[in-house]
This record gives structure tokens, sequence and C-alpha cells, in this order.
């Protein structure tokens, strides 16, 4: 059997311990898909693969089993997935019949947000599949996840971009009936960000991570919702080398920076990767480049407006494991 | 006398009013629900009917409107007390049966309860005119025909709006100025006759039912969020609170603001002693005053049926609920003796 | 519309420390009180709270105030030409002619001998009013006594038996041990024509009446006096509400039976 395994790793499947054959990787972008999508997944499976599917961390699905030599046929029996849940969000797949376009900046994930989650502080499948917009296809091995609200039950810390929602509050003293339930709450579950003085609530913005948690407890609607922003944690990493968790590069910034910014780390990827390796992970890049390199990089073109911070210096940690 | 007017004359009504009236009716506040990305139906100034949610019942009710949360009740320097001017404008407000019979009984606590009538409340409230939106349908919780508030007599105005226009019933005082805006039409006020929730008010509460173990329950259920008596028409308890200027602490407020039986402190004393500290006896006091204690002192129940505070409770409990088993509990303490 | 809320000023006549963090404040005011009435005290920017009138003469009142938080520790700093707003009387007193021609036994604990110094007063001059009238008086230590000056001087016309549930100082020579137990030891009472005053901390009242029930006391001769929270005096605020009762305008002082209904 002759195959460029380079070739089906780009069009993400596999090479597995059996010989001769491959696990097809699917992509939901936002981790929520049309229930209509699953009978075309069990179709694949149960036509050629071996009839089950692995939920894959990225909230994507894999589908064992399957005879490389099939692989023509099972990339068109996945148009239909493509055409569901990439082209219909607005992502630009050139031939619908060729299976999936690249596979090394993975699915973006999301924790269930502000459809159902109370905490959340917004859309994250419209965010999600913004960002899938933005980024796919492409090569570069890059993780990014969006998560509601600071809990980051999407493990955004674990992501080379994770974008964590905030929520600026917005107090009316004349509805505050001094229950102290905001600041209680805050100090217990958030940040102490909260406190009272002169019978009214006092909020500390270099504090606050936008969780919402006062507007949550707030029975007066003293707290109410302002405008949305968003904090970008960076590099964080599993793997052999140096995990580490992500940490904190920019916050109280708007969607349209974080767009902006994620687009930017592609062209500081493109620009400063190691074309000698077979492939670089960004968060490598960044700790060869130095984040002073990168943050000047990632920056241009963003308006950060008026409440938005950028860190200078991370202080990264993690552990080696040489 | 009836009127019809389409949604422009309506417009121009409330502009003619607006010359004398401050305007109030239930809004929807884009984005100021607490969950992200969605609204909050509370009071706020109209100028257009369009502003007015119809269609959704408000989270607060329009006590706020007459007896703030926060009020300052003097200003001083030193050694004087300065009252806080009252704007020299009427109020009008547009609110559901229910929520008219919540003024009756606020009336009766700060206008009557005691020797004193309280100023403030009474500054505002005697400039206070009721138009009644009428109910299309009982929303969820409500259960004002229990409580006999679904039905209103002797009110200024009572309006149904419809498809871009509203039908009205006004009192002889604003029938001219409909009359310039709209054309005479027939109206019969309709009232809702039935909720999908009903309660049974117990007659006689026997002492045994304060110490029952069905309060228990709510111990660990209730959170002492207060909620549920901040979207209450009814409540009236306030807490004082002596504030002075930051920038000049010889000068300061003294304010009144809304405060709970429901929330930690209510009943705190010095040394940190208080009653009631654990949320089953908290909603005991409350459910007893709605539907017990205010009937003994005035002869008819507080809790109009509004039913908010089912609609706001976060740890879903319901108020109606807990007044049924009141009233089974009552039923069998009866046939115990 | 007169404003139920507005204070007047009263200037402050004399302060006399009876404990460490107790004083008494002696104001020009010319009100009418009654024994076991409150008024609300405040300072502009400090805040507002109920005190009971200790006692009362033409043209002034005495309000004995333990220094306890925000408002009462600045109410300590004053001193006599200083001044205090006040609001009031408030609330139903004791049912002082009720007493006359009885036996009368005081029974208060700590700072509730405050609002029956008047009715000992009144009384320990005119002992014709009365038949006979004891006044039983705990405190936590020596240090806590109040109104020693006031009470040597009673000692010499009527019954006073004063007791401190521990000795602090070694130096205390009077009784140790709680209230209770004077009332056990009292002698024999005609039950038919005594009436009890008990005011004090919520367990030495349960207590105290107790032990006069267990002498044959009727409960409805029994008169007692509630603090609760109270932000207003004027049964609008809603604090010091019990069942249907507001003890700002039912109370503070109520008749046992009437307490003894209510369920907090
Ligand atoms: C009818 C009545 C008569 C009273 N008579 C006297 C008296 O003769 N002498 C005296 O020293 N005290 C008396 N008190 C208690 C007095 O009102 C409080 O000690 C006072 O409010 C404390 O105020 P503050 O600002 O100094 O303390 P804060 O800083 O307000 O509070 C200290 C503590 O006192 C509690 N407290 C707040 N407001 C009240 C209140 N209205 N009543 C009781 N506790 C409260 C607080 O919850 C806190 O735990 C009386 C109370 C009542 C209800
Ligand atoms: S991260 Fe926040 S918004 Fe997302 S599911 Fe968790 S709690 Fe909800
Ligand atoms: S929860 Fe709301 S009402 Fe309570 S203290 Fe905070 S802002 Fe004020
Ligand atoms: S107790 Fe509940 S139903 Fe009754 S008036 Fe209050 S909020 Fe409405
Ligand atoms: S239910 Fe509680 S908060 Fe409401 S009026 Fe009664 S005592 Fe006040
Ligand atoms: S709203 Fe519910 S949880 Fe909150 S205080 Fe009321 S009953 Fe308790
Ligand atoms: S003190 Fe306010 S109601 Fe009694």
């Amino acid at each position: 059997m002759d195959i460029n395994t380079k070739k089906i790793i780009k069009n993400a499947y596999r090479v597995t311990k059996k010989r001769g054959v491959t696990a097809l990787r699917i992509r939901v972008p936002g981790g929520r898909l049309d229930v209509g999508c699953l009978d075309v997944i069990k179709n694949i499976a149960e036509t050629f693969g071996d009839g089950t599917v692995h939920i894959t961390t990225r909230q994507g699905f894999e589908v064992p089993g399957i005879p490389m030599a099939k692989i023509p046929q099972v990339n068109e029996a996945v148009a239909p997935l493509l055409a569901g849940m990439e082209s219909a969000i607005g992502v630009e797949i050139a031939d619908l019949n060729h299976g999936y376009p690249a596979a090394g900046t993975r699915n973006v994930s999301a924790c269930i947000g502000n459809s159902v989650c109370t905490f959340a502080s917004y859309n994250t499948t419209d965010l999600a599949r913004k960002i899938e917009r933005l980024i796919y296809p492409n090569d570069f091995h890059v993780k990014i996840a969006v998560t509601g609200c600071p809990n980051d039950c999407i493990k955004a810390h674990m992501q080379d971009i994770g974008v964590i929602g905030m929520v600026l509050p917005v107090y009316d003293a004349t509805r505050c009936i001094g229950c102290e339930a905001c600041v209680k709450n805050c100090l217990k579950v958030s940040s102490g960000a909260l406190n009272m003085s002169n019978y009214k609530v006092k909020r500390d913005h270099q504090r606050c991570l936008g969780c919402g948690e006062c507007v949550l407890k707030c029975p007066t609607s003293a707290w109410t919702r302002g405008e949305k922003y968003y904090r970008l944690v960076i590099m964080g990493r599993t793997g052999k080398r140096n995990p580490r968790l992500a940490r904190t590069f920019a916050r109280w910034i708007s969607e349209e920076a974080v767009l902006k910014i994620t687009a930017n780390m592609y062209g500081f990827i493109e620009k400063h990767i190691d074309r000698s390796l077979p492939k670089e992970h960004v968060g490598y890049i960044v700790d060869r480049a130095g984040l002073p390199v990168f943050r000047e990089e990632a920056l241009q073109g963003v308006g950060l407006g008026p409440l938005g911070r950028v860190e200078d210096y991370i202080p990264f940690g993690g552990y080696e494991n040489r | 006398m009836g009127y019809v007017l389409d949604g422009q004359s309506f417009d121009g009504l409330l502009s003619q009013l607006s010359k004398e009236y401050l305007i109030y009716a239930p809004v929807r506040i884009s984005g100021k629900g607490a969950y992200s990305d969605t609204d909050l139906v509370a009071y706020g100034q109209i100028s257009s009917l369009d502003e007015i949610e119809y269609n959704e019942k408000s989270r607060f009710s329009p006590k706020e409107l007459i007896y703030p949360i926060t009020q300052t009740l003097f200003y001083f320097t030193e050694d004087e007390y300065k009252e806080p001017a009252v704007s020299q404008k009427s109020i009008i407000i547009f609110c559901r049966p229910c929520d008219v019979h919540a003024f009756r009984r606020l009336d009766e606590i700060f206008l009557k309860n005691g020797d004193f009538r309280d100023s403030y409340y009474e500054a505002i409230r005697r400039k206070t005119v009721f138009f009644i939106l009428e109910c299309a349908g009982s929303f969820e919780n409500c259960f004002c025909v229990s409580m006999g508030t679904n039905r209103v007599e002797g009110y200024a105005a009572l309006l149904r709006p419809g498809e871009g226009q509203v039908t009205c019933d006004v009192d002889e005082h604003f029938a001219p100025l409909f009359a310039r805006y709209g054309k005479p039409a027939g109206m019969t006020p309709r009232f809702i006759e039935e909720n999908s929730i009903s309660v049974i008010l117990p007659e006689e509460i026997d002492k045994n039912i304060f110490d029952h173990q069905m309060w228990q329950e709510y111990s660990s259920r209730c959170t002492a969020c207060g909620r549920c008596t901040v979207s209450c028409p009814t409540c009236s308890c306030f807490t004082m609170q002596d504030i002075f200027y930051e920038d000049n602490p010889r000068c300061g407020e003294r304010r009144r603001v809304w405060a709970s039986c429901m929330v930690d402190g209510f009943t705190e004393l010095a040394g940190g002693h208080g009653f009631r500290k654990d949320n089953g006896s908290r909603m005991r006091f409350k459910v007893m005053h709605k539907i017990y204690d205010f009937r003994k002192r005035f002869g008819y129940d507080m809790c109009v049926g509004c039913g908010r505070c089912d609609d706001v409770c976060p740890e879903y409990i319901s108020f109606s609920g807990c007044v049924n088993k009141v009233s089974s509990l009552a039923g069998e303490v009866k046939k115990d003796d | 519309m007169t404003n139920p809320y507005r204070p007047f000023k009263a200037e402050i006549l004399s302060v006399l420390p009876q404990t460490g963090i107790d004083f008494t404040f002696r104001l020009a005011a010319d009100i009418k009180v009654e024994s076991g009435q409150f008024v609300e005290v405040s300072l502009p920017g400090v805040g507002e709270a109920p005190i009971s009138v200790s006692d009362f003469g033409p043209g002034w009142i005495e309000m004995t105030i333990r220094r306890v938080g925000k408002l009462t520790n600045v109410i300590h700093t004053l001193t006599p030409g200083g001044s205090l707003f006040i609001r009031g009387p408030y609330g139903k007193g004791f049912p002082v002619d009720r007493f006359t021609g009885r036996d009368l036994i005081i029974a208060a604990g700590g700072t509730g001998l405050a609002p029956v110094k008047s009715i000992v007063r009144r009384f320990y001059k005119n002992t014709a009013e009365l038949k006979s009238l004891t006044l039983l008086a705990g405190f936590k230590s020596p240090s806590d006594v109040l109104f020693r000056d006031e009470i040597n001087i009673w000692q010499s016309c009527i019954n006073v038996q004063i007791t401190v549930d521990g000795d602090d100082t070694g130096e205390w020579k009077g009784r140790v041990g709680l209230i209770t137990k004077l009332i056990s030891g009292l002698p024999k009472i005609d039950v038919q024509n005594t009436e009890v005053i008990i005011v004090g901390p919520p367990v030495m009242m349960k207590f105290a009446s107790q032990e006069f029930f267990k002498k044959g006391i009727p409960e409805d001769r029994v008169w007692v006096s509630f603090e609760r929270k109270m932000c207003c005096g004027l049964g609008k605020c809603g604090h010091c509400k019990i069942d249907d009762t507001y003890v700002c305008l039912e109370g503070p002082v109520f008749n046992y039976t009437a307490a003894a209904q209510l369920t907090d």
C-alpha cells in the first residue's frame, strides 16, 4: 500500500495501530451541532468504520476503523458535514467532496455559553464560529477555545488562545438595599473586588474579574450587565515539553480585539515558525521569539478601548520533563 | 366612558398628559436581565404606547415609584435637617389590577398604622393616578382571583391595548382629554376570572402551625436572598441609614432604604443577638404576614396574588404552594382539636 | 403635612458616667413621657437609635446609653452644652396607675434598669402610693452596676437587692448569683395584690418570669419590656414587628399574657 501519510494527516485522518486502517476526525466548531449531522456521522461509522465513534477532548468526533483505501469515498460522505458545520457558518471550503482541507488548527471548542448557562456572559457558540471562520482551514498547529465566564468550563487555560467572557457590572446606587449579597459572594466565589462604604457598594476595577456574579446575586437589579468584554489567556499547553496553564495576556478587550489578535497570531507564526521542524507548536515559537515580540505583533492594529489592558510580562511557569 | 385611540393619537395624548404628569409604565429594558442577553421588565418613564411592555409581567412592582428603594429623608449640615424638595408634577402609573390593590396595602402602613402618617409617602401618593392595564390573560404564577384583587373599581382609566390601538374606559375627569384624541367606543372592562393557580386562605391559624415542621423544608431551600420581598408590591419594610459625604464629612443625608425580613440582619441587635436566624422561620414570618398577621390588624389580606415572589425565587420556592400547605395543615389542626 | 421623622435639637445638660460603657445623659426637652417609653435619638450623619427614657421631669429627660456601636460611640464623646436630636416619645409605657395601692416588685437585668428607673424614683418617695416596692437588680459584675448613687438613696426607703453574676473586682461585698435567686428568695408574696415588672435581656426575662410564676404570681400581673431592632418608632419600618404586633406601637411594654402569644 502506498499512501502519503503527510497528506492524509492534513486531511484529518491519522495513522493508527492497525496497518491500513485510519480514523477520521470531525470538527464541530463551538461544540454545537444540528442533530441531523449525527445521522451523517452514524452513517460514516456504520458504512466505513467499526460502528463506533469516539468523542474527542476538543468536542469533535473521531470515527475509527476506516480502511485507508476507503478515504476517497469517506471524503464524499463527509460533504454534508462540511456543508452543515463549516460552509453554513461562513467558512470557505473550496471543494466539499475532498474531506477536511486542513487539520493543524484544531476544532474551536466552546462551553455551552449563554444559550443555557446562567453564568455565561455571551454566546460562546457564535464566537467560536466567528473564530472558525477567521482561522480555518489552516495547517498551523493551534488550539483555541472560548468559555462563557471565568469558571472556564471549557478549560481555556489549556489552549494557545483561550477566550474568557467578561461583563462590566454597572451599579445603580439608588437601587441598592445594602444587603451585601454581592459583596459576600464576590469574596466567597470570585475576587473580593467589592466592599461596602457608606451603606453602598464600591467596586475595585483592578480586582474585578468581570464574572457577573454580583449581577446574578443582586435582588434589586442594582447591578446590571454593561458592555461585554473578554479576557485572553495564552500559550497554555499539555504535552511532553514544559506543560503549563495559559496566563492572562489581555483583559477588558472587545470581541473585535479578540478576533484581531487571533488573526495576528497566525501572522506571527508565519513569520517566526521554524520550518526545519515537521511542525512547531505556537507556544514554543513564542518561547523562542520572546513575549515582547509576540506582544508587539499580536497587538498590531488592535484597538484596546478605554478599559483594555495588556500584560507586559507573563511568568508562564509550568515544568520541564527533562 | 369608552374611547378608542390609535397608536399615534395615544402618543399625542401621552404628550399632552406629560405636561402635567410624570408617566410611568412597565417597560422592557434591553440587556438588563440578570442573565446575559436577557431583558428586564420594570417600571420606567414612557412617552409612547410602544414603550409599554404589555405582554410580560414586570419583575419589579410599581411601588418603587411612590416608595423609592433609596429615599433621602433629610439633608443635613451639622445642626440643620432639611427635607428634599418634592417634584411638583403629578404621576400617572400604568399598572395591573393587583398592583393597584397593593397600593391600598401600602397606604395602610404608611398612612394609617400607628398615630402618624408617613409624609414622604403621602407627598407622592396623593399626586398619583392609576391607569389600569387590563390583563388579557393570567400570567404564570398569578392568583389574583383567590385574593380578590382581580377587579378594580373607581379607576381613572382602564386600557385594553390591541393591534395598533388602545380601547379605554375613562372617568369623568379624563374623559374630555380622551375624547379629544380618540373616538367614542363601547368598552366593558374585562377582568381575569380564573387563574391557573388558586390558593385557599386559612381562616384561623393555630399557634401550632408556627412551630410546625413544615417550615424546616424552607430552612434548607431558601437562601435568604430577599428577591421575593423586593419584588413584592406590598412589602414595605425599610432601614434607616445616615451617611456623610466623603468630600465633606460635616454634611450628609439620612436615608431610608428598603429592607427585607428574609435577609440577614433584619432583626439584629447590639451584641449580635437576633431573631429568626433560620431561613425556615423567616419564610414562616413572611408568609404569615402576607396571609394572616396583616388581616388580623387591618381586616383583609396583604398578599394581592401577583405571583412575583414565585416568578423571581431562584430556588423555585412557591409562595402560593406554601400558603396551600398552611391551609391544609390549618384544616388538619382544626380537626385534631 | 407634618414630618414624623423630623427630630428636634435638645441640649445636653449633663453627662454622668454610670459604668465604663453606660453614660446617663440629661437633655433639655419639653416632652410628655410615660415611664417605659422610648425616643429616637440621632446625630446627623451618624445614625438614629431607639433609647428608653430612663427618667424625666419638667423640661428634661434622661437616657442611659450603652456604648455598643456607630451612634452610641459618638454620643459618648459629647459633653454638656452639646446637643442630640430626638423625636418621640414613642410606644406604650408601664401602666403606672394600675400599680397604686399594690405591692410592686421590679426585677431588672443590666441596662434593663434604665426604662424602670423613673418608676422607682416616683414611688420610693411616695411609698404611700404603693403598698410596697421591691427592686431586684442583677448585673454581670460589680463594674456594671448602674445608678449607684440613686440605689444608695433608694435603699433607705425601699427594699433594694442587688446581685452580680460574678465578682471580678474582689471588692464586692454584696450578693453574687443570678437574679432568679433573688426572686426565689423573696418572702411570701401576696399574689392577689402584687404586680411585677421584669426588664432585661430575653433570657433573663424568660427565667425571671418563670420564677415569679412558681411563686404563684398570675401571668397577667407580670409586665415585660421588649427590645427589638427598630428603625422608625412609628409602625412603618417593620423591623420590630412580631406576628401582628408592632413593638414600637403596642410595646415595648407588654403584659406577659400578650408577650407570651408572640412568636418571633
Ligand atoms: C425600645 C428600645 C429601647 C432601648 N433603650 C436603650 C437604652 O435605654 N439604652 C441603650 O444603651 N440602648 C437602648 N436600646 C438599644 C439601642 O437602640 C442600640 O444599642 C442602638 O441602636 C445601637 O446603635 P449604634 O449605632 O450605637 O450601634 P450600631 O453600630 O448600629 O449597631 C451595633 C449593634 O446594635 C444593633 N442595633 C442596630 N440598631 C438597633 C436598634 N434599633 N435596637 C437594638 N439594636 C440595634 C446592630 O444590629 C448591631 O449589632 C434600646 C432599644 C430599643 C428597641
Ligand atoms: S465557563 Fe462559565 S459560561 Fe461556560 S459553562 Fe462554565 S460557568 Fe457557564
Ligand atoms: S446585592 Fe444588590 S442590593 Fe445587595 S448590596 Fe449588592 S448591589 Fe446592593
Ligand atoms: S406575596 Fe407574592 S403573590 Fe403576594 S403580593 Fe407579594 S409578590 Fe405578589
Ligand atoms: S414580608 Fe417581610 S419585608 Fe415584607 S412587609 Fe412583611 S415583614 Fe416586611
Ligand atoms: S426569593 Fe426564594 S430563596 Fe430568596 S428569600 Fe425568597 S423564598 Fe428565599
Ligand atoms: S420601629 Fe419601625 S415599625 Fe416599629
